[in-house]
């Protein structure tokens, strides 16, 4: 017993800072979510206020639709791409050194530059497609309601997908050759290695770095709000970006709280099951 | 050992708090934008010659963001002593009791156009100190103008009128007129919101009761606004356009006329010199008067400020004519400010002229939320998504709920 409390001792300290850097905020959000500017409890008020306004189920779908339509292309890219980086080629070491190069780029320098890319008038990507006559007019690929959610999904899937390929190469190099051997001797093609051979060695690594992935889009800002802060007509508003809007631009803390519990509720459930159901191990439940 | 140690230790403890509070004993933290820099640093230089036993140090801050620091810094501890706000923000830190008033400071109210100072009151008190103004009007391209035979120097003035011109201007992929649709909502409050004032309508009313924004009046006047897209005479890129961008694409020479203040002429001038630029007042409906918006910056005092008095000693020099005319990049809150040699350029003329017709933004707390709908509103308009009533009646909707 004694011995106990003299451990829980030396712990204090660590957990004193984790307890100011992590339960403070979370349990003052809660105490905002119920207040007013002034301090003043107001109940559900917050709430109520937050689920009635136009933006928040327009901000809700397009979040599910960010969130979905990132993950799943950056993890296949980011394997596909993995796959091909464990081969062996002349250049490999250059290839895979530029592979990263969109992973290193700060979101803020990445976004600015894809804006001006994409811009309708003097936009470089409008340029190579109108100069040889590929389309005969400029596509307002940020002012067109259909295509601005794509194009923000698709700057993120080309700014994440170095990383899974990386983290999806560290985990294939550590596969044994004995293995490759044993399927070739068994007369496995190149695809029936990725998939018997490959794919369920790295499986751990994926469900790992996807969980990574849906809790990064799910908190996301840099990319959507440098590029369109969530216009035009809220198409590409996602709910972090409305926190963030309502707390540091309408300077409603309260509300911006509100919105906070409930998203991080969402959040818990979600990544909750994806753990319950994905992280599981195969062999286990079999 | 262990008394030296102590000894080193409360030494060491002492000397800083000696020298934490020496740094702020007589010292005015000055939080300027960054385009204010070299005036602010001469002026500061004049004042301490003036005051030796204050010493001013000047905090540079940049516009992107800025709102949120500042936001940030009254609400903390850490907050300078004087700091340069957009009119528009002080009524928000008045209400929630961020900056001190400074009625005492400002002594002859009868010498600043009078939307300024509206601006800065609240409850009765003066709450900032307006120093910078401005309104805009319409930057044309005379060039393009006499290419589309129409006559620079007899330009139009009714809405008719105007849209015609733009029509006329808008030929071999040249837009006539620019409107913004993107960007940070400010640019297209400025630009549009004059408009419904001609007509008498607006967002919300002037006490902040009631919602004018579905009103017929408004409808017209955004009917006017967004059908420049409509019928083809803004850039296809209109929803990605805020003022900087209209700017970079009548620089350009894409764009033949556009809405913006005195500060672009510089880098017009500078970027295209073969540019001839004409100024021309605000388009305003048959038989009304034109109408702007008043922008510009005050000095305000965070109640939270450590060094109140000597910033009062500052705002007191710096509001000063003299002082005034050398530190705006516009034009100065103060009439007499306005005789200086460098406001007597013709090309800042028209934009003079404007300066009577500029009224402030309604005061509302909630304003940075109505403003947000409305920009939704014109936004889905633009995009095709809606009509001008039903995006107008369904943003009415959502401000009623804020008022």
């Amino acid at each position: 017993m004694q011995k106990q409390s003299t451990g829980y001792l030396f712990v204090l300290p660590a957990l004193m800072v984790l307890g100011m850097l992590i339960a403070y905020p979370v349990a003052y959000t809660g105490l905002l979510s119920v207040t007013d500017n002034a301090g003043n409890y107001v109940g559900l008020d917050n709430f109520r206020r937050v689920l009635s306004a136009r933006a928040t189920p327009t901000a809700f779908w397009n979040t599910l639709w960010w969130v979905f339509g990132s993950i799943v292309l950056q993890v296949v890219l980011g394997v596909l791409t993995a796959i091909l980086l464990n081969q062996n080629f002349r250049g490999r070491a250059i290839v895979r050194s530029v592979t990263l190069v969109p992973w290193v780029v700060p979101g803020i320098v990445a976004a600015t530059t894809w804006a001006w890319m994409l811009h309708t008038e003097f936009g470089i990507i409008n340029y190579m497609l109108t100069a040889p006559a590929l389309i005969d007019e400029p596509v307002g690929w940020l002012t067109n309601g259909r295509t601005v959610m794509p194009v923000m999904i698709a700057i993120n899937i080309w700014k994440m997908f170095p990383f899974v390929a990386i983290m999806v190469l560290a985990g294939l190099q550590a596969i044994s050759d004995d293995l490759y051997e044993a399927a070739r001797i068994d007369g496995a093609s190149f695809w029936e290695e990725v998939l018997y051979v490959m794919l369920p060695q790295v499986r751990t690594v994926i469900v790992a770095v996807t969980l990574l992935l849906v809790i990064w889009a799910l908190n996301h800002i840099t990319i959507i709000y440098a590029i369109t802060r969530g216009g035009p007509a809220n198409r590409t508003l996602i709910t972090p970006i409305q926190i963030f809007r309502t707390a540091f631009e309408s300077v409603q803390f309260g509300q911006a709280a509100a919105l906070s519990v409930m998203f991080f509720a969402v959040a818990i459930v979600v990544v909750f099951i994806y753990i319950r159901t994905l992280a599981s191990n195969p062999e286990e439940t079999r | 050992m262990k008394t030296l140690i102590m000894k080193l230790a409360m030494g060491a403890t002492a000397s800083f708090l000696a020298m934490s509070a020496g740094a702020w004993a007589g010292e005015v933290v000055w939080w300027t934008p960054n385009f204010n820099e070299a005036r602010a640093r001469d002026l500061v230089e004049k004042f301490q010659a003036a005051n030796p036993d204050v010493s001013v140090k000047l905090e540079i801050t940049t516009t992107d963001g800025l709102p949120q620091r500042i936001l940030t810094a009254l609400q903390s501890g850490a907050a300078p002593d004087v700091i340069d706000v957009q009119h528009g923000w002080v009524n928000g830190y008045a209400q929630n009791n961020l900056v001190l008033p400074v009625d005492e400071v400002l002594t002859d109210r009868e010498d600043y156009i009078p939307a300024s100072l509206e601006y800065d009151t609240w409850d009765g008190k003066l709450w900032g100190i307006p120093y910078r103004i401005e309104t805009h009007a319409v930057i044309i391209n005379k060039g393009d103008y006499k290419a589309a035979g129409l006559d620079p120097a007899n330009p139009p003035t009714t809405w008719a009128a105007f849209k015609d011109a733009a029509k006329k201007l808008t030929t071999n992929g040249k837009s006539g007129f620019a409107i913004t649709g993107g960007g940070e909502v400010g640019n297209t409050i400025f630009r549009s919101l004059p408009f419904m004032w001609m007509v008498g309508g607006g967002i919300i009313s002037d006490d902040g009761k009631k919602v004018l924004v579905n009103s017929p009046e408004t409808i017209e006047a955004v009917t006017f606004y967004t059908d420049f897209l409509k019928e083809g005479m803004s850039p296809a890129s209109t929803l990605e356009n805020d003022g900087t961008a209209n700017r970079r694409l009548f620089i350009a020479e894409t764009v033949s006329m556009y809405q913006s203040g005195q500060f672009d002429i510089q880098s017009i001038r500078k970027e295209n010199p073969n540019i001839d630029i004409g100024v021309i007042p605000v388009p305003h409906p048959d038989g009304g008067k034109t109408a702007a918006i008043l922008g510009g910056w005050s000095f305000v005092i965070p109640s939270k400020a450590k060094n109140p008095d000597d910033a009062k000693k500052l705002l007191g020099f710096l509001a000063e004519a003299e002082n005034q005319a050398a530190l705006t990049d516009t034009f100065p809150a103060r009439v007499s400010a306005m005789e200086a040699e460098r406001f007597k350029d013709p090309i800042l003329q028209v934009f003079k002229e404007m300066l009577p017709f500029g009224r402030p933004v309604p005061a509302h707390p909630n304003w940075v939320q109505i403003s947000q709908a409305y920009f939704d509103g014109i936004q889905r308009i633009l995009l095709g998504d809606e009509d001008v009533k039903t995006a107008m009646d369904g943003v009415a909707e959502e401000i009623e709920g804020l008022l």
